[in-house]
């Protein structure tokens, strides 16, 4: 059965994952549309409607330096896209890479495998914080230093899955006749690897939004200006008692959709071989 | 289990050493002279002359990596530029705050993750279920910083039954009665991580719940509950028993977020201000502390794997 169809099979039955997924594409939606949907420039400051209440024009509120909080909410989608689909992309493609390479050939998996022990020697926000230390605030730089930290995690999750399959008599049977390492990795094990790969980033696609928040709120994430939830929620934070609904709306925003890829990957999960179902780390 | 101890510590030692290392080489990923960096701007160039040839910062790095690990080991992480003190005791300010949250956050995790965990897993399929599992997916998705200042808001400036931030140490006047200034950081700490225990305790014990042992438990018409504990849970509980001990080392990390929202003295909150006030001997030192406590609460969770599970040691 191919990947889509069998995809679409597990969505028919789950009403909380079909939800989920709409609403990642509601928030795909945004981040594509962004400049045509948002109603206000994200970025304008007016300050003669501070703090204003939800209502019309600004559905949302204004923040405290009176800009439009929905146009920053429908930019921050983009971000939440970005960061998301950027520390998975570079995740399973490092994480992946190492940990396909160090359970084929052993030698080599001693070295890499060593290095991905020391780096999960560190506990995970920790190491963002430290690399983000030692880098400039920016979008790339956050991006890079989360999808640094779980690569980390899928080396190791890879490499399990890739020492099992590579018990397997499809393997043997490859070698045999006589095809290439390169042809044996990536023509017979990575094929096996994809749909529990794409569970593994749904997982951290959530996970990487709740980081990027962290860093954010703790002032060492995206640059303050760029139009974030999390920019959104550490910047008017002080401002909690005069304006709850400022830190209502990018919460709920965050939450949904960290919420909505959990459901996702949960669903995809129950698809994968069971054998490679305790290997990923999810909720 | 002798053999597999001593094997895992033995494996520890390098990682260890290289992750050692790395703490080691942050302070020369900065950019700027290593000496003036751990005095800070306001050293005289005579002060920095004096650290340089005392770190050896003309030696090749092995040889200031070398002395370096010797002072640490010693105990003496180096002095802070901010505080103007060691920086293990700066670190030891904080361990007291640190260590009561972590601890109290174990509580909560346990006192709500374990039973809803188990009825979950006893009611699966039903409403009870979907709605606690459901729940608890919906918990782990909350950012813990947002949670927290709702929390202040609901339970300290709405309510006014908890304190909103800072903590006492308990040795201050009010006793053990200033544990209340940590409730509401416990249980927003508690929040996420109670939620992923409730989700791996439900999948651990339907697991479990599938074994021979288990249907022969139910046909000799044992109580449903009798069951659900002590054959179920029971081995449930080697799985489980690992993620707390993970949980809780990845506590004080997590701390950092928690610590800042509630302005708790603690170790998490010195890390970050720290790092605004560049104070990168504290930092260095922070990491270290912090990456060789979870290593070894990460061997000491393998170990009582290993105790638990003998399977784990034959392998």
């Amino acid at each position: 059965m191919s990947v889509p169809l069998s995809i679409a099979l597990v969505f028919r039955r789950r009403a909380l994952a079909t939800f989920g997924m709409c609403w990642l594409l509601i928030v795909g939606i945004a981040a594509i549309g962004a400049p045509l949907l948002a109603p206000f420039d994200p970025l304008e400051f007016d300050p003669f409607v501070r703090l204003s209440d939800p209502g019309w024009p600004h559905l949302f509120g204004t923040d405290h330096f009176g800009r439009d909080s929905l146009s920053r909410a429908i930019y921050g989608a983009r971000m939440a896209i970005l960061i998301g689909s950027g520390s998975v992309l570079i995740a399973l493609v490092a994480g992946g890479l190492i940990g396909m390479l160090s359970a084929y050939f052993v030698r080599l998996g001693h070295l890499l495998m060593r290095i991905v022990d020391v780096l999960m020697a560190f506990p995970a926000l920790l190491l963002a914080l430290v690399l983000m230390t030692l880098l400039e605030r920016s979008v790339l730089n956050t991006v890079i230093v989360i999808g640094i930290v779980y690569a980390t995690t899928t080396a190791r999750i890879v490499f399990g899955m890739t020492l099992k399959l590579k018990r397997d008599v499809f393997v043997d049977a490859a070698i045999c006749s006589g095809a290439r390492h390169a042809s044996v990795l990536f023509r017979h094990i990575l094929p096996n690897l994809v749909s529990p790969m794409l569970v593994q980033a749904s997982f951290i696609f959530a996970f990487a939004q709740l980081q990027a928040a962290a860093l954010d709120f703790l002032g060492l994430g995206l640059p303050p200006e760029v139009p974030s939830w999390g920019n959104m929620l550490s910047e008017e934070r002080i401002y909690v008692t005069r304006a709850p609904w400022l830190l209502i709306f990018p919460g709920a925003l965050i939450i949904l959709s960290v919420f909505s890829m959990n459901l996702v990957g949960d669903a995809l999960r129950d698809n994968i071989d069971p054998r490679f179902k305790n290997d990923i780390a999810g909720v | 289990m002798l053999n597999y101890a001593l094997n895992r510590v033995l494996t520890l030692v390098p990682t260890l050493l290289a992750a050692s290392f790395l703490v080691f080489m942050f302070i020369h990923l900065i950019p700027g002279d290593p000496a003036s960096i751990l005095l800070g701007d306001t050293a005289t160039p005579e002060e920095v002359a004096e650290l340089s040839r005392e770190l050896g910062l003309d030696e090749p790095l092995w040889t200031q990596y070398v002395l370096w690990l010797g002072n640490v080991l010693q105990g003496d992480l180096g002095t802070s530029v901010f505080f103007r003190e060691p920086v293990l005791s700066v670190i030891a300010g904080g361990a007291e705050t640190s260590i009561l949250l972590a601890t109290m956050t174990m509580f909560w995790i346990v006192v709500f993750g374990v039973p809803i965990g188990i009825i979950s897993a006893t009611r699966h399929g039903s409403w009870v279920d979907q709605a606690t599992s459901g729940g608890a997916m919906l918990f782990a998705s909350v950012p813990t910083f947002w949670l927290g200042l709702y929390l202040i808001l609901i339970f300290s400036v709405g309510l006014g039954w908890f304190p909103s931030s800072g903590f006492p140490s308990l040795a201050d006047e009010g006793g053990v009665s200033n544990l209340r200034y940590l409730v509401l950081p416990s249980l927003t700490l508690a929040a996420p991580n109670a939620a992923l225990i409730i989700r791996l305790i439900r999948a651990s014990m339907l697991d479990v719940s599938r074994e021979d042992h288990v249907r022969t438990a139910r046909a000799k018409g044992l109580h449903p509950v009798r069951v659900a504990i002590k054959h179920v849970f029971r081995n449930a509980l080697i799985a489980v028993s690992a993620a707390f001990g993970f949980t809780f080392a990845a506590l004080v990390s997590e701390a950092v977020v928690t610590e800042t929202v509630f302005s708790l003295p603690g170790i998490g909150r010195l890390v970050v201000q720290s790092i605004l006030r560049r104070d990168y001997p504290v930092i260095q030192g922070v990491i270290l502390i912090i990456v060789v406590f979870y290593m070894a609460i990460n061997l000491l969770v393998d170990l009582a794997y290993a105790s638990l599970d003998p399977r784990v040691s034959l392998k």
